[in-house]
């Protein structure tokens, strides 16, 4: 931790005038994972970001957004499916989100404490997360798991948890940028 | 006291001929469970239908392979002398494919399930993926799946029409599978 705290530190310190300075996210990587009729069954989503702000050393706040219409699961006809009303009704709700209201430090890592805004819902969530240092950035990582029913995702027939897990295991990775 | 469990020169015992007739049963709901639920949309049913399907396809190929198994060391009973050339090269033939595709069929859809990330659970059991997950090979293991299908429903034509055949002519030689039967 110490090694992130010097790479952001750096970062910083790069632009001594600005306190307050926010990091953007690149090359965010968000996997899911679910059990389906008692077996795991994974899926990513291409496409997402968002920003890290600090106030010195200290985290402030993070946003971060996803688009669920870049799901892939390797089946196109269920990728199709999961725009649907049912799931993330990517239509209407073309982002899911989560902006922190706190940042916690624990001991090798971070919790984030914040809301995840999923199409109508707005659910409170903790995302623990982790930074350390990769060449001339720094890299965020974390993994949580979410309940999908209190999400909203996956209602009605789908909501029959015998075929298709309440639980579902969300792993991110970005570098973050100036 | 005889049991029939081996098979004898004039029929089949009933060990084979249970696992025939099981074997037959299955594999006729198979491929209703098969059609039907391939053809569904995305849905929960499909999900549950394309489970079973899965689970009685890993049975499916257990119990062949358990046939084959049996059949190399109980040899079934010799094709009588009356038939002729011909008939019998037909039979050998359609016998071979059929047990090749009553293998070949569970496996590509097992390896299909595999590579599309769709795990096989047989009644709460994960059964273990053949290959990693590859959206590409689950395509080409989809198509495969399919050829093997109809050339297997094929052959089962080609099967029940010689069977019936042999049944009309009274020649003896469909009633050797059949239990009922005491000769």
């Amino acid at each position: 931790m110490t090694g992130s705290f010097m790479t952001l530190a750096m970062l910083l310190l790069a632009n001594p005038a600005m306190a307050q300075q926010c990091m953007h996210v690149s090359g965010a990587r968000i996997a899911f994972e679910i059990i389906q009729d008692g077996a795991p069954f994974s899926g990513e989503f291409a496409e997402g970001g968002g920003r890290v702000c600090m106030d010195g050393e200290r985290i402030i706040s993070i946003e971060a957004w996803l688009a669920p219409a870049s799901v892939n699961t390797g089946l196109p006809e269920l990728d199709a499916a999961l725009q649907e009303a049912e799931f993330f009704d990517t239509r209407k709700f073309p982002r899911v989100a989560f902006t922190s209201k706190d940042i916690e430090t624990a001991a090798q890592a971070y919790i984030a404490h914040g809301e995840l805004q999923v199409k109508e819902r707005t659910v409170p969530t903790s995302v623990p997360f982790a930074l350390e240092p990769a060449p001339a950035t720094t890299r965020i990582s974390g993994s949580l798991t979410l309940d999908r029913l209190a999400l909203g995702i996956g209602s009605g027939e789908w909501a029959d948890t015998r075929w298709l897990g309440a639980e579902v295991k969300v792993s991110f990775s970005a570098m973050l940028e100036q | 006291m005889h049991t029939h469990s081996e098979n004898s020169a004039a029929r089949y015992g009933i060990v084979a001929q249970l696992l025939h007739w099981l074997v037959a049963a299955m594999v006729f709901v198979q491929l209703g469970l098969g059609i039907y639920a391939g053809n569904l949309p995305v849905s929960l049913a499909r999900l549950k239908w394309l489970s079973w399907h899965k689970a009685l396809g890993i049975i499916l190929l257990a119990l062949v392979l358990l046939r084959l198994a049996w059949r190399a060391f109980h040899s079934p009973p010799a094709l009588p002398a009356f038939l002729p050339r011909h008939e019998r090269l037909l039979a050998l033939v359609v016998h071979a494919l059929l047990y090749a595709m009553l293998v070949l069929a569970p496996l590509s859809g097992w390896l299909y399930a595999s590579a599309a990330g769709l795990s096989v659970t047989v009644r709460g059991l994960r059964i273990r993926n053949l290959v990693e997950r590859n959206p590409g090979l689950a395509a080409a293991f989809h198509d495969t799946h399919v050829i093997f299908v109809v050339v297997l429903a094929s052959l089962i034509v080609l099967h029940v029409a010689g069977a019936l055949r042999h049944a009309l002519r009274h020649d003896g030689i469909m009633s050797r599978m059949l239990p009922w039967r005491r000769t």
